[in-house]
């Protein structure tokens, strides 16, 4: 059981710094509240509608094209690490990754998924 | 590099899937997406068979093997996709369907369905039979103006996404008792201790054989293939019905006979439960179809019971009978289905094949062929393959099992006879259907042509079937 303790203690490490952020902030700090701070925080669109309300299908578009690139970043970063081991093979297979992924993106830019309006 | 080799015939089909997605803006109008998908799946299938001549060998770190087995489903998945495109020619000319996008998934999924049958770990496996379902989910939905299709879609991403998850819960299972997802590795862990001992294992067998179920859609997981094949266009139902089955099946056999053959009887018991209530589920359910799609999809239940027989056994030989029964339904389902496409609207109903023997007195015969073949009367190769699979499941012992599916055998020829009596004996109700494109004339014709010399020589297959 020795292995876990480590994770065990990060747990209790991270639920207290957590805790202690919440309960601090609350019964120390300075509450002065308007109706604009009540609001819950959400960029993009309205913070308040019903769910039957129509949702701008372009945001899911955008949704999709972050995940294009987050998963580009979620390949190149560890690559980045061991890119000196990799040597040149590594470096050719990165590439065509990142090959592959764009023609995703370049897909959606030729279809019109860029375009705003 | 040379590892990269082995998958020659996989990377020929990707590079067509990304030129078509490339260029796809361009294309929309022209035939450059169907005509290019047929000659990779071509290519794709001379490939599967050029590479196997430097002998069996792994690659990737023993992930991905090449041997008779992968390269004989693998040819079966480009026939699959390359009669898949001939048999969508016209239906994409009436819908709204962007033609390289539907191809470049065609190809894709195709491409999952060929990784997926040399996959040599858990690991591979999961995630090409996830891309061959994601794209199918798309293919599903790809008629996007249609209520019905977006609602067929819908049903079996939900579906498929449970059987995704039973099946990677199966696999993190198998990887806390082994230690590995390899399947040389499992085999080589579970010789130690003794069969049947180890409780987690036997959930982890389960969890693995309901994921890979739901792909072939054996009962209990089935629900989803009526609604998903009633809602696709009927091209993208042949190709799930022929493709992604042969690719559960073949998956299937690879598990129980590479990697977890030491539990043989705990797989041939749960085999032989599927199978079993495939087999009278499906045929009893199909009585009671109006829907020509619906009907073919219990009829495709009820083959994925048939050819799970042939697994029971555990044994090289009855996994070569379900190799063959694979073959065999893969071309006589595709046929039936092609049937329905050239039938257009009217194929599609019950209804529509009163009369059709004196209206079109061809495609009368060649969907008389087809059915005779899914009933399993000699001499068509649909006799032939029940036959390998219904000696292999007596061989093993189960007679019970093998008198059921001789018997269900019988109720589901009522269906399929059904329609015979309605092209035959009936009098023409509607007006003669249009004539339909060459492709699906060409498509129709390779069909019942397998179906036929599979049937006078029943034999000829065997030297190709080599299991595992």
């Amino acid at each position: 059981m020795n292995e876990y303790i480590g994770i065990a203690v990060s747990f209790v490490l991270a639920a207290g710094i957590a805790g202690a952020t919440v309960v601090l902030g609350s019964t120390l700090g300075k509450k002065n509240p308007t109706s604009e701070k009540l609001a819950p925080f959400e960029c993009g669109k309205d913070p308040f509608s019903l769910p039957k309300g129509r949702f701008a299908i372009k945001f899911y578009l955008v949704g999709i094209l972050f995940i294009l690139f987050d998963v580009e970043l979620v390949f190149l970063y560890p690559w980045a690490v061991v890119y000196r081991a990799l040597g040149i093979s590594g470096l050719i297979e990165i590439g065509l990754f990142l090959g592959i992924l764009m023609v995703g993106f370049v897909y959606a830019w030729d279809n019109g998924a860029l375009n705003w309006e | 590099m040379s590892d990269l080799a082995l998958l020659i015939p996989e990377l020929i089909l990707v590079v067509m899937a990304v030129g078509l997605i490339l260029v796809a803006r361009r294309i929309q109008r022209t035939p450059v997406a169907p005509v290019g998908t047929v000659f990779a799946a071509m290519a794709a299938a001379l490939a599967s068979g050029w590479v196997l001549s430097w002998g069996s060998k792994t690659g990737f770190g023993g992930m991905i093997i090449l041997d008779g087995y992968s390269q004989f489903f693998k040819i079966l998945s480009a026939a699959t996709l390359a009669l898949a495109v001939l048999l969508s020619v016209r239906s994409l000319d009436g819908e709204q369907v962007p033609r390289a996008e539907y191809h470049a998934l065609l190809l894709l999924a195709t491409t999952g369905m060929m990784l997926a049958v040399s996959a040599h770990d858990l690991l591979p496996l999961y995630l090409s039979l996830e891309t061959m379902t994601l794209c199918s989910y798309i293919l599903v939905g790809i008629r996007v103006e249609r209520p019905s299709s977006n609602e067929a879609a819908i049903k079996y991403f939900l579906l498929g996404s449970f059987a995704s998850a039973l099946l990677i819960y199966g696999i993190s299972l198998t990887y806390g008792v082994t230690g590995t997802t390899d399947f040389a590795g499992i085999t080589a862990a579970l010789s130690g201790h003794g069969p049947g001992t180890n409780l987690l294992l036997l959930v982890a067998i389960g969890l693995v054989s309901a994921g890979l179920a739901f792909k072939i859609a054996a009962v209990p997981l089935h629900a989803w293939a009526p609604d998903a094949y009633q809602g696709a266009s009927a091209p993208v139902a042949a190709f799930l019905a022929a493709g992604s089955k042969a690719v559960g099946l073949a998956a299937l056999g690879r598990v129980c006979l590479a990697a977890y053959s030491s539990e043989g009887h705990v797989l041939s018991a749960v085999l032989a439960w599927l199978a079993g209530l495939s087999i009278v589920v499906g045929s009893i359910i199909a009585l009671s179809q109006t829907d020509m799609k619906r009907l073919l999809a219990y009829s495709s239940i009820t083959h994925a019971g048939y050819a799970l027989l042939g697994l029971i056994a555990g044994t090289p030989d009855g996994a070569s009978a379900t190799m063959t029964y694979a073959f065999f339904y893969v071309f006589m389902t595709l046929g039936a289905f092609g049937v329905v496409i050239a039938l257009g609207e009217r194929g599609e109903k019950l209804d529509g094949y009163r009369g059709l023997a004196a209206q079109r007195p061809g495609t009368a015969v060649l969907m008389l062929v087809f059915l005779m073949s899914l009933i399993g009367i000699p001499p068509t190769a649909g006799f032939a393959a029940k036959f390998v699979v219904i000696l292999s499941v007596v061989r093993s012992g189960h007679m019970a099992l093998a008198v059921l599916a001789v018997v269900c055998s019988v109720v589901s020829a009522f269906f399929y006879m059904r329609v015979a009596v309605f092209m035959y004996m009936n009098e023409p109700q509607e007006s003669p259907p249009a004539r339909f494109p060459v492709a699906v004339f060409a498509a129709l014709a390779v069909a019942a042509l397998v179906t036929v010399i599979g049937g006078i020589s029943p034999g000829s297959l065997a030297p190709w079937a080599v299991s595992p």
